[in-house]
């Protein structure tokens, strides 16, 4: 297990040094900041100035090595337009995105859960048809129109929850609902399928004709069996929501990490940029080493299949 | 099972959550708070020097400047830390007489130490403010010779001084507090900073807020309307209007096509008037300028091609007026005595545009390459440019839009990579000198890589203003710019941009002033 541990340990590296290599170029690709940062009227000493002050003037190579020196303490510099710690930056950030993943991955399981199980129980029925649409609805509607709707007539027409910001419980619930929708869909989707496999299974027609209450054979013996693609799932999802919220986060006016990088991206600055996405992958990367632990400790053959 | 009782507790708890706000009402907002929803906040830096050159609706409330200004963009001895100015007789010399009495928030007096040391930070290398450059030139040194007396001494005669260091244009003038930035450091200051402004700094959560409260009886507002001022960055547009709706802020940006509806609810519009001018322009290649705009017929039959008018009402939604002069700041006009008559508007007049493109030999058109891109302030960019090019298009020109962002199309035209493409920009309106300001980086050759006009008279009217004290030549000579900059048609004026701001049905009368990146927020909050 050890060995196992540290070989998928040693890729998650691998795959986070790479990462920081292309985004330390395609940051840079996309042009320059002082563009961006320095007023028309400014003059080449300006940008000379501006380009010293912010470190760079010096050559890519330097600036890569320097990056990566001080992100492996910890340090990932200063944002070159807010022109504070970046690490403080997502300190800030990322608490805020973690709060609403957890929120919209709540509603999500409560409401994925009850739907997924009852509409391959009730296979074929209205309620299977209805949970159907809701699916489909989720997974196809896109989210930056959800949220623009919701805001336009929940929040703003009807004045019935908070608009944007962060302010209490109520005001998670439109960018929550919105986030979570689409991994409602996705749950719901994987769960009917999973139960309708799992309720034509053996064991469960044993337990039927052993005369086990139906309610227990669904929700303990059936749902238990089909909660692993889903549970790794929702696992994959949760990191995406926490990383990716960039769309709802901007129309919530939700100062997340999300918006922390499209303001990083909208503005060119590298540092902030830079750090984002090595946050986010090395999110990804830490639930996608957890799931693999995971599944080996559930299936030993996987561990030794690897 | 538990687990199973576990997740129904939890949805039964939101759906519990959900009815509870559903059943309440919105919060209402208090009378003592003013809440202002805008779409960005530029660089979000509350260090002056750092804070560029976009963000003085919340820096001008924390800070005082050195010189006040009016709403409308006048100097004024009311608004600033100086009492009075005056200059020596060659005009090397200024002084200016500060407040007695002004305390920083911390408590320690404004001094005039404070005031030397403020301004050199401002102009200092590593500023980004947009007029640091300029002034870095052409201050030799600043003298304190009394704590309520500062002498700035240039090193060319000038009457700029009081106007780059006032609030009519960028953050040059603002006043900071030296003692405490020697305490505790740049970086300490740009997170907790203090001013001697009517409000002082409270809470700054980056992406969501700024938080400002009053500070009692201050000398430019007296007792404040407002206990606190709440600057939310709302980027989406919808989502300031509902919040406009809930009451939950008072005033929010709106763009122009949304102003109707808002409206039509009864919010009041305040506008900025002619807030900026949309101005296209050609790209200089190395050594002036190149290709078929180099012609005289070509350039005027690009702007007779354009229907301003249509573009003003159906792109603008008619919050816009048609523009004349390339690079004219109309607020400018009446410092300097220019009158933008009637006939100098440009018809529409395809037909006279095909004939003058005929008469430069280009009859069967040539090809130009339009910059599409969006801009803050101008959602319409990309829109405008289409239009724009459908016009030539019709004369004759295959044009080819490039779509880009900003600062793509700023590098080209910076690095004269792409002579003759056509780029575009809402430049803020100001005043005689911010309009010298910007004229001497786009309109005056020796300041590339910026300058955009290629004009050896305008060259010799610019270097003269610059030299010139006397303020009825300078008039003179400004007036003689923008002149030939219509007669030889040396850029594309669109149109002049009216920016719109919804309030709260209760906010009252609200003068947002004419200054560049400012909103007057403390005259609106002003017991005075």
């Amino acid at each position: 297990m050890l060995r196992f541990l540290v070989a998928r340990v040693l890729q998650s590296l691998v795959v986070l040094a790479i990462i920081s290599v292309v985004v330390f170029v395609l940051a840079r690709a996309t042009g320059d900041p002082l563009y961006l940062i320095l007023p028309m009227s400014a003059s080449q000493e300006d940008f000379d100035n501006a380009r010293r002050y912010l470190g760079l003037d010096r050559p890519y190579v330097e600036q890569y090595l320097s990056f990566v020196g001080r992100a492996l303490t910890g340090d990932f510099g200063t944002s070159l337009r807010a022109r504070r710690p970046v690490g403080e930056l997502i300190g800030e950030r990322l608490p805020n995105s973690l709060k609403l993943a957890v929120f919209a991955m709540t509603v999500s399981l409560a409401m994925a859960f009850p739907l997924g199980v009852m509409a391959a129980v009730k296979k074929g029925t209205g309620l299977d048809r209805t949970a159907q649409i809701v699916s489909v609805l989720g997974q196809s509607l896109p989210t930056f129109w959800v949220a623009i709707l919701l805001v336009e007539f929940v929040a703003g027409r009807w004045q019935w929850l908070p608009a944007g910001g962060i302010d209490g419980l109520s005001s998670y619930i439109l960018p929550g609902f919105t986030l979570g929708w689409f991994v409602v869909a996705g749950l719901m989707r994987l769960l009917r399928s999973g139960m309708l496999e799992v309720l034509d299974s053996e064991y469960v027609k044993l337990a039927r004709l052993k005369g086990v209450d139906e309610r227990r054979v669904i929700w303990m013996h059936a749902l238990r069996n089909a909660l692993i693609p889903v549970v790794t799932f929702a696992g994959i999802y949760f990191a995406i929501l926490v990383t990716t919220a960039i769309v709802v986060e901007t129309v919530f006016a939700w100062p997340g990490l999300g918006r922390l990088a499209y303001e990083g991206i909208s503005s060119r600055d590298f540092p902030v940029i830079q750090a984002v996405v090595l946050t986010t992958a090395a999110i990804v990367a830490v639930v996608n080493l957890g799931v693999d632990c995971l599944y080996a400790l559930i299936d030993p053959r996987i561990r030794h299949a690897r | 099972m538990r687990r199973v009782s576990a997740l129904v507790s939890v949805f039964v708890l939101i759906l519990a959550s959900l009815g509870l706000v559903l059943a309440g009402p919105g919060s209402a907002q208090p009378k003592t708070e003013l809440t202002v929803a805008l779409s960005s906040f530029s660089t979000e830096v509350l260090d002056p020097p750092l804070g560029g050159h976009l963000v003085k609706y919340y820096l001008s409330m924390m800070f005082d400047y050195l010189v006040g200004t009016t709403p409308d963009g006048q100097l004024s001895r009311e608004g600033g830390l100086a009492t009075r100015w005056e200059s020596s007789p060659d005009f090397k010399r200024w002084t200016f007489y500060l407040r007695k009495g002004v305390k920083f928030h911390n408590g320690d007096e404004v001094t005039a130490e404070d005031v030397k040391f403020s301004i050199m930070r401002n102009i200092g290398k590593r500023s980004t403010t947009g007029y640091a450059g300029p002034l870095r030139t052409l201050i030799a040194d600043i003298e304190t010779p009394a704590s309520d007396r500062v002498v700035i001494i240039t090193k060319e005669p000038t009457l700029i001084i009081p106007t780059y260091l006032s609030r009519s244009l960028s953050t040059e003038g603002m006043i900071t507090p030296k003692k405490y930035i020697e305490s505790v450091g740049d970086d300490v200051f740009a997170r907790k900073p203090i001013g001697s402004g009517p409000y002082r700094f409270v809470e700054q959560v980056t992406g969501s807020h700024i938080k400002l409260a009053a500070v009692d009886n201050h000398w430019r507002i007296g007792t404040p309307k407002y206990k606190t001022m709440t600057f939310r960055l709302v980027p989406e547009e919808a989502t300031r209007i509902a919040l406009l709706r809930r009451g939950e802020v008072d005033v929010v940006e709106v763009s122009r096509d949304r102003v109707k509806e808002v409206e039509k609810e009864g919010y009041p519009i305040h506008y900025r008037r002619e807030e900026a001018i949309l101005t296209m322009w050609w790209i200089l290649g190395p050594d002036g300028r190149v290709g078929p705009s180099k012609d005289k017929r070509v350039r005027e039959a690009m702007n007779l091609a354009i229907d301003r008018a249509e573009i003003a009402q159906s792109i603008f939604g008619g919050k816009a007026e048609p523009a004349a002069i390339p690079l004219g700041l109309s607020w400018s006009f009446k410092d300097v005595g220019f009158k933008q008559t009637p006939d100098m508007l440009y018809p529409y007049d395809p037909a006279r545009a095909k004939k003058l493109l005929a008469d430069a030999g280009l009859a069967s058109g040539f090809n130009l390459d339009v910059y599409a891109y969006q801009l803050p302030g101008l959602p319409e960019g990309k829109t405008m440019a289409e239009a724009v090019a459908g016009y030539w298009e019709k004369v004759g020109i295959k044009t080819r839009l490039i779509p880009v962002d900003y600062p793509a199309f700023r590098k080209a035209w910076f690095d004269r990579s792409a002579p003759g493409m056509v780029g575009y920009f809402n430049i803020a309106n100001r005043d005689w000198i911010g309009a010298y300001a910007l004229l001497e980086k786009q309109a005056y050759s020796a300041s590339k890589p910026s300058d955009t006009v290629n004009d050896a008279e305008i060259d010799g009217m610019l270097s003269q203003v610059m030299r010139q004290t006397d303020r009825e030549k300078i008039n003179t000579l400004m007036r003689g710019v923008y002149g030939r900059l219509r007669s030889e048609h040396l850029g594309v004026p669109v149109v002049y941009l009216h920016s719109p701001y919804a309030t709260s049905k209760t906010l009252g009368s609200w003068n947002a002033g004419s200054v560049m990146y400012d909103l007057f927020f403390d005259v609106l909050a002003s017991g005075k």
